[in-house]
């Protein structure tokens, strides 16, 4: 009787996904491996190497047609003690993960400028994806000499980019939970 | 009531907030972007919601669970009713619950189509096998082409590359050197510099000298078919450089496959999106189902109280009332038939409190009548005897108990003869009551003599049964001791003959007296000797008898009309003492004995008349007992008992005793069995102790008579009454 057994589960998936959607996304499915900024041309640049590990749900859903929306986000801040820190810049790229069916592969667009590629394993995507190189991020000059900033870096599975159907079940599953922790690092001028 | 009344509100306010998430909910599972940012606030909302009425329900459980060991009024039924909603409330909505459980799954699983799969299936297998053969062209002429580049210098190999790729009509061709950087590039699009890029997992394949061919949906260009082949350098054979060519698709076919590809990526999400969309409807049907059931419970234990509270209240009043505190009052409850059953409950115990109190009140006046009545029948000096319709003593006055000197109380609840068993002196009066209940008559009247311990009485009684059947019937006997009565009637009776004897007697005796000492003066002379010896014998005779007539007049004079008493302290010891000693030594040697208590409290007496009693008593017994064998004993005590105040006094004599005849009329004057004596002895006894106010009885014991004179010591009571004249 799945029925029964469904319902049975329910109420403790419930509670789990209720934990879950208050808590932090799920951190070890994403790393970010490294993450460093560099002054080039007057700009601050930022180069990073993340690692994406598609738990087994979410690898199903996109070979079965689901795109996936996996963000980017940096963050350059100026720390305060007494207070929260000051954001200097904030930036995201949003990245599409889908499965070309007809052509047998996956396909990773930018969704900003609508540039895709395609890479004949899942694998192969990931491992373009998490070669970040030259990511420009703000002018020198917004950042103060004298100051030391923090360069703030996580990607995460955007879950609100999923089917609507699919996004009920994933609040409360934590194999979509998929998110890095923030990794900083200091930046000076 | 108020709290019920509240939580009822909250109870109200609480569904339609459920009812509204519920709806929110089910907003949100189907297709509605609005909700759709809500579904995680209301699974929290509803999740809350759960666990709140889940632990309401818990401690309603606890609460009734609890109230069920106490054995609380109502609980039980609680329990019940409790259980009955629970059944009606969660039965149906389980099969309600199971069946949409398996449309759901049903109906979703029906929108999917087996054959449409295998058609889509097909289509993309199609549509790749069609461009399979096109791949294939097409890398037949990258390979050409590669085979053309052998010869070309390097310089000259983007120009070459140019035609090359107008050649094979590709939109682009990139000649790659050894590590996969570009050696030379043509392409269509003159806009784009940089040239697609082979994935370094292609480049690997052809190092190992296997080209490679394959479909690239390329972002904006769409479809397009990617050939790598090894391209032989002019430096030899062991370099390996790499001619990649894309060609696009013709427009149709970029269609035509892109069609087919959507609608069998579509396809696939949707049948992929079915497990999900089954779990969130199924989800959302749980929930509600959870919600309501919970809710229906809750709302169960709230219903069941609030239905048994009157019932409850009702069977606690009930017991009230058992326990008997009538009156119990309880709140009115609606105006329903439990309300009614209330009010008429509350009518019913006033209605009892209201008897209850008139039942008092007429049992108090009772016992006021009662005691009224014992007061009165305790005052009467005659004996009363009430006697149950078996026979049985019911009650008694103390007069009874005294006229009787019987302890009537302990025959209390038993026939009287029982009672008559352990005192024979009472048998004739039981016989006499008994003989007078069986008979059939109502009212009866008899006289009856009793010899008690406290002498001879004779009782008037009169009897009559008691209205009533059965318990309440009976028998009352009223009776009065009329022995003194008798008494003082006969000796004022008594009295009048003496007074009149005397007065009537005592005049013709002087004359008699002194005609016949004439007569013996004037004719003695005159007549010889013999005659004159006659004259004076007869006149001697005649003045004899006359001396003896006075004083016989003189004795009755005295009977009426007694001397003063002169009262003094009397021990009444010494006297006895100095009487009998004048006794002994008399014809017939009496033997006197004396048995005279030591604590004997003077007596205030007449010492003469006192003295006279003594004698009198004591002759009395010697005359009747038999000569030579006389035996008397005098003895005295301090009462006892109700005779506390009093002397006794016995003498005690072991003659033949009195006649049945005679101790009616004992102490009367003329009434004696001896030949000699006036009769007026013992009529004098009883004369001087009632002088002093004490009292007299004679009755027969084993071997004689006996007379008891007992004689007050109340000095005062004595004194102030003072002598009667």
């Amino acid at each position: 009787m799945p029925v029964l057994k469904n319902a049975k589960r329910w109420p403790l998936a419930l509670m789990m996904g209720l934990c879950l959607a208050m808590a932090s996304p799920v951190a070890d499915a994403f790393e970010v491996e490294s993450v460093e900024a560099r002054f080039d041309d007057g700009l601050v640049i930022a180069d990073a190497r993340l690692r994406y590990a598609l738990s087994e749900p979410a690898r199903d859903a996109l070979e079965n047609g689901v795109p996936l929306v996996i963000e980017q986000r940096l963050v350059i801040e100026r720390p305060r003690w007494w207070w929260r820190n000051v954001r200097v810049v904030e930036r995201e790229r949003r990245y599409q993960l889908q499965y070309h069916a007809m052509s047998r592969r996956f396909v990773l667009t930018w969704i900003g400028t609508g540039e895709s590629r395609s890479f004949r394993s899942l694998d192969a995507l990931l491992e373009e994806l998490g070669r970040v190189e030259s990511w420009p991020l703000v002018r020198s000059e917004r950042l103060d000499a004298e100051q030391v900033y923090q360069l703030a870096m996580e990607t995460t599975l955007d879950l609100e980019a999923l089917p609507r159907l699919l996004r009920t079940v994933t609040l409360t599953d934590g194999d979509w939970q998929l998110g890095s922790e923030t990794r900083r690092v200091e930046v000076r001028r | 009531m108020s709290w019920l009344r509240s939580e009822g509100f909250v109870r109200v306010a609480l569904s339609v907030l459920l009812i509204v998430s519920l709806y929110l909910l089910s907003a949100a599972t189907e297709n509605s972007e609005r909700f759709g940012r809500l579904y995680v606030w209301l699974l929290l909302l509803n999740g809350v919601v759960i666990v709140a009425l889940l632990g309401l329900i818990l401690n309603n459980i606890l609460r009734l669970v609890r109230s069920v060991q106490r054995r609380e009024t109502g609980s039980r039924l609680t329990l019940k009713l409790m259980a009955l909603f629970v059944l009606l409330a969660v039965l149906p909505g389980l099969i309600v619950y199971a069946f949409s459980m398996q449309f759901l799954q049903r109906g979703v699983d029906s929108w999917f189509d087996v054959r449409i799969e295998r058609a889509l299936d097909d289509a993309l297998a199609l549509s790749q096998a069609a461009l399979d053969q096109r791949m294939r062209d097409m890398q037949q002429r990258v390979e050409d082409a590669a085979s053309e580049l052998v010869d070309v210098e390097p310089a000259m190999t983007p120009v070459i590359l140019g035609d090359l790729r107008e050649q094979i009509r590709a939109s682009e061709l990139t000649l790659l050197g050894e590590n996969g950087q570009i050696i030379a590039a043509s392409s269509i699009d003159t806009v784009s510099i940089l040239p697609h890029r082979p994935e370094e997992g292609i480049l690997l394949q052809l190092r190992q000298d296997r080209p490679y061919v394959g479909l690239d949906p390329i972002g904006n260009a769409g479809l397009h078919i990617r050939a790598l082949v090894p391209a032989p350098s002019p430096d030899g054979p062991g370099s390996s450089r790499v001619l990649q060519g894309l060609f696009p698709v013709s427009p149709r076919v970029n269609d035509l496959a892109e069609q087919v590809e959507l609608a069998f990526s579509e396809y696939r999400e949707l049948a992929y999106l079915r497990g999900p969309l089954k779990d969130s409807f199924s989800l959302t049907l749980s929930l509600v189902l959870l919600l309501s059931l919970l809710f229906a419970v809750w709302s169960a234990f709230y219903l069941a109280r609030r239905l048994v509270a009157p019932v409850s209240r009702l069977a606690e009043g009930t017991r009230a009332m058992a326990a008997g505190r009538y009156g119990t009052q309880l709140p009115p409850g609606g105006n329903d038939e439990l309300g009614s059953l209330v009010h008429s409950f509350n009518d019913m115990s006033r209605r009892v409190a209201e008897v209850r109190d008139a039942a008092r009140r007429s049992q108090a006046l009772v016992e006021s009548q009662r005691a009224y009545l014992e007061a009165v029948l305790g005052r009467l000096s005659s004996g009363v005897l009430a006697l149950a319709p078996d026979g049985s003593l019911r009650t008694f006055n103390q007069a009874a108990s005294d006229i009787l000197s019987v302890p009537l109380h302990t025959g209390v609840g038993q026939p009287l003869s029982g009672l008559a068993a352990e005192h024979p002196d009472f048998e004739p009066f039981a016989e006499l009551v008994d003989q007078h209940r069986q008979g059939n008559g109502t009212d009866w009247r008899a006289e009856i003599a009793l010899d008690t311990a406290e002498g001879r009485r004779v009782l008037m009684c009169s009897g009559t049964a008691l209205p009533g059947e059965g318990e309440i019937g009976g028998h009352v006997i009223v009776f009065d001791d009329v022995t003194t009565l008798i008494q003082a009637q006969r000796d004022a009776a008594w009295g009048e003959v003496a007074r009149r004897l005397a007065h009537e007697i005592r005049n013709p005796l002087t004359p008699i007296q002194l005609s016949a000492e004439r007569l013996q003066l004037k004719v003695a002379p005159a007549l010889d000797g013999e005659a004159a010896a006659l004259l004076e014998r007869s006149t001697q005779t005649i003045v004899h008898q006359v001396e003896v007539m006075k004083d016989m007049v003189q004795a009755f004079s005295d009977y009426a009309r007694p001397p003063a008493l002169q009262r003094r302290p009397v021990d009444l010891n010494a006297l006895i003492r100095e009487v009998v000693e004048l006794y002994r030594g008399e014809p017939g040697e009496p033997q006197l004995e004396l048995e005279l208590a030591d604590d004997l409290p003077p007596l205030m007496a007449d010492p003469g008349r006192v003295r006279q009693l003594l004698n009198n008593l004591l002759r009395n017994a010697l005359e009747a007992a038999e000569p030579g064998s006389c035996h008397i004993t005098l003895s005295t005590a301090r009462g006892e008992g109700r005779y506390a105040d009093r002397i006794e006094l016995d003498v005690q004599d072991n003659g033949p005793g009195f006649s049945e005849d005679m101790l009616n009329r004992l102490f009367e004057p003329y009434v004696t069995t001896k030949a000699r004596g006036s009769g007026l002895g013992l009529a004098i006894v009883k004369k001087i102790v009632e002088e002093h106010r004490g009292t007299i009885s004679a009755r027969n014991v084993s071997h004689g008579a006996r007379i008891t004179v007992r004689l007050p010591l109340d000095v005062a009571l004595t004194t102030e009454s003072g002598d009667s004249p």
